[in-house]
């Protein structure tokens, strides 16, 4: 016999607010053998508890994201309006509850290399050497700065996404890939970049300054070839923290003699 | 005069907070050495040593990045830690907050993000446990408590990471006899430690940035900068 579903219920936006707070715990107890299939469960939880009032399909429900499951934190969000999506048509039961697994472990892996790759490699370096290049200006407002900055992109980005794979299900795919993160990546690395070095010669030219003469002109050459010698090194695969005590021990040797 | 109590506690609450933003709640990059270490200065009212120790952190761990299930080094803890002890290290040697100071702090401090990393570590057998123990209530049918389980995974790095951040600023307490009785050549090396490790750290930063090409936008932004400060020196003068 043919099992008899309700109508199809849309969740409340209470419980979509209430989902996507909770999807900002989903790390909370990140662990090596299910990775974020708590925090998953977590945020989920008051939908599913809305979508499914009987205890015996809430528990299958339930069950279902305690898998594994990781991805980027912040595209996540994505995943989880796209869950909602599908488990409202499963609830009714216009879908099969495989197109929910199956839509989690098809994008859990692209979406974590795009946002791995937008968000880590290249928004919070850009930001975080902007700003720091700006401390020297700024003082502390540079740190505020950074907040801003980051954040502004950040949450419109992560509350975005949760919209889009709430409305659109598995089409946030092509929706995703018209946002073109990976070339708006590239150049926030560039910023990264420019930004590190113009502050390498800027540290190098005002420590110059600070002596002042034909010493402090030494100085500041010294410290700009010493950056210079410090990024070969670093390319060549010395490890930073020998690099950083090696430029240390040279310039307080040459302090304390001088 | 040194560091009071409460701002060794309230150092503490601060960096098990941002313990658990980094990787449990949020990420909104509160817990980034830039901001983390420049609050951490405001908590022992020295802005000056947050601000310098949180800006040469940041550029040192730019690079750096939780990808997948590797764990990259503790750069919060490395942040508050050392700009703990360093404020705490210029409150009680009265000298005031200076660049051998923060130099001093990060070269004896900087090692906390490899510390870091072992605590995040440590924890991973905890958070394993709490996902079986997940998986056996939601068997029993008890599912509010079973995903409610993932909020405990919280408390122990709250408290490991405040008690390591309140152990630096004690350190850095103990220490300042020493930065006292260091003599005067010392800390005029170690003073000039600080603007070449700073630089150092900027030009790691640009290796960290991950451009493809990164020497070339970091060695044309070094030359406009050299020039327009060289041009600007020499027309004021």
């Amino acid at each position: 016999m043919r099992e008899r579903y309700p109508p199809r219920r849309s969740l409340s936006r209470t419980v979509l607010a209430r989902v996507f707070l909770r999807s900002l715990f989903l790390q909370a107890s990140w662990n090596p053998q299910g990775m974020q299939n708590l925090g998953l469960a977590y945020a989920l939880s008051p939908a599913l508890d809305a979508l499914y009032p009987e205890p015996e399909r809430r528990l299958v429900a339930v069950r279902r994201h305690l898998v594994f499951f990781n991805t980027h934190p912040y595209v996540a969000a994505a995943i989880v309006g796209g869950v909602l999506f599908h488990e409202e048509r499963i609830a009714c039961g216009e879908e099969s509850p495989e197109l929910v697994v199956k839509f989690k472990s098809a994008l859990m892996g692209p979406l974590a290399a795009l946002g791995d790759g937008f968000f880590w490699l290249s928004l919070k370096p850009a930001v975080g050497a902007f700003c720091a290049a700006l401390v020297p200006w700024l003082g502390a407002k540079a740190a505020v700065l950074f907040l801003v900055l980051y954040n502004v992109v950040h949450l419109t980005l992560r509350a975005r996404l949760y919209l889009m794979g709430l409305a659109l299900g598995d089409q946030l795919v092509v929706a995703v890939g018209k946002a073109r993160l990976p070339t708006r990546g590239a150049r926030l690395r560039a910023v990264a970049a420019a930004s590190s070095g113009g502050l390498a010669a800027w540290l190098a030219m005002s420590f110059g300054m600070q002596e002042g003469g034909r010493v402090g002109a030494m100085l500041a050459f010294g410290c700009l070839v010493m950056g210079g010698l410090c990024y070969w090194l670093v390319v060549q695969r010395l490890p930073n923290f020998a690099v950083l005590y090696l430029a240390a021990l040279l310039a307080g040797v040459v302090g304390a003699f001088i | 005069m040194p560091a009071a109590l409460h701002q060794v506690l309230l150092a503490g609450a601060w960096g098990g907070l941002l313990a658990l933003e980094r990787r449990a709640f949020l990420q909104a990059m509160f817990s980034r050495p830039l901001v983390a270490a420049t609050v951490m200065g405001l908590i022992f009212d020295d802005l000056p040593a947050g601000l310098h120790v949180g800006m040469l952190l940041e550029l040192f761990h730019l690079g750096s990045a939780n990808l997948g299930a590797a764990l990259p080094e503790h750069d919060t803890l490395a942040a508050t830690g050392t700009s703990a002890a360093a404020a705490c290290m210029a409150h009680g040697s009265g000298a005031g907050s200076t660049p051998a100071i923060w130099s001093l702090s990060i070269l004896l401090f900087i090692g906390l993000g490899h510390f870091g990393r072992m605590l995040d570590r440590s924890l991973e057998g905890y958070s394993t446990r709490l996902s079986q123990r997940a998986l056996a209530f939601a068997e029993q049918g008890e599912l509010h408590r079973a995903v409610r389980q993932n909020l405990w995974g919280m408390w122990p790095h709250f408290l490991l990471f405040a008690v390591a951040t309140s152990a630096c600023a004690l350190l850095g307490a103990l220490l300042s006899p020493v930065v006292e009785g260091l003599p005067l050549r010392a800390l005029r090396g170690l003073a000039w430690a600080y603007p070449a490790m700073a630089s150092v750290a900027a030009a790691i930063a640009a290796r960290g940035s991950h451009a493809k090409r990164a020497s070339l936008f970091a060695g044309a932004a070094a030359v406009a900068v050299t020039v327009f400060t060289v041009v600007f020196t020499w027309v004021r003068a």
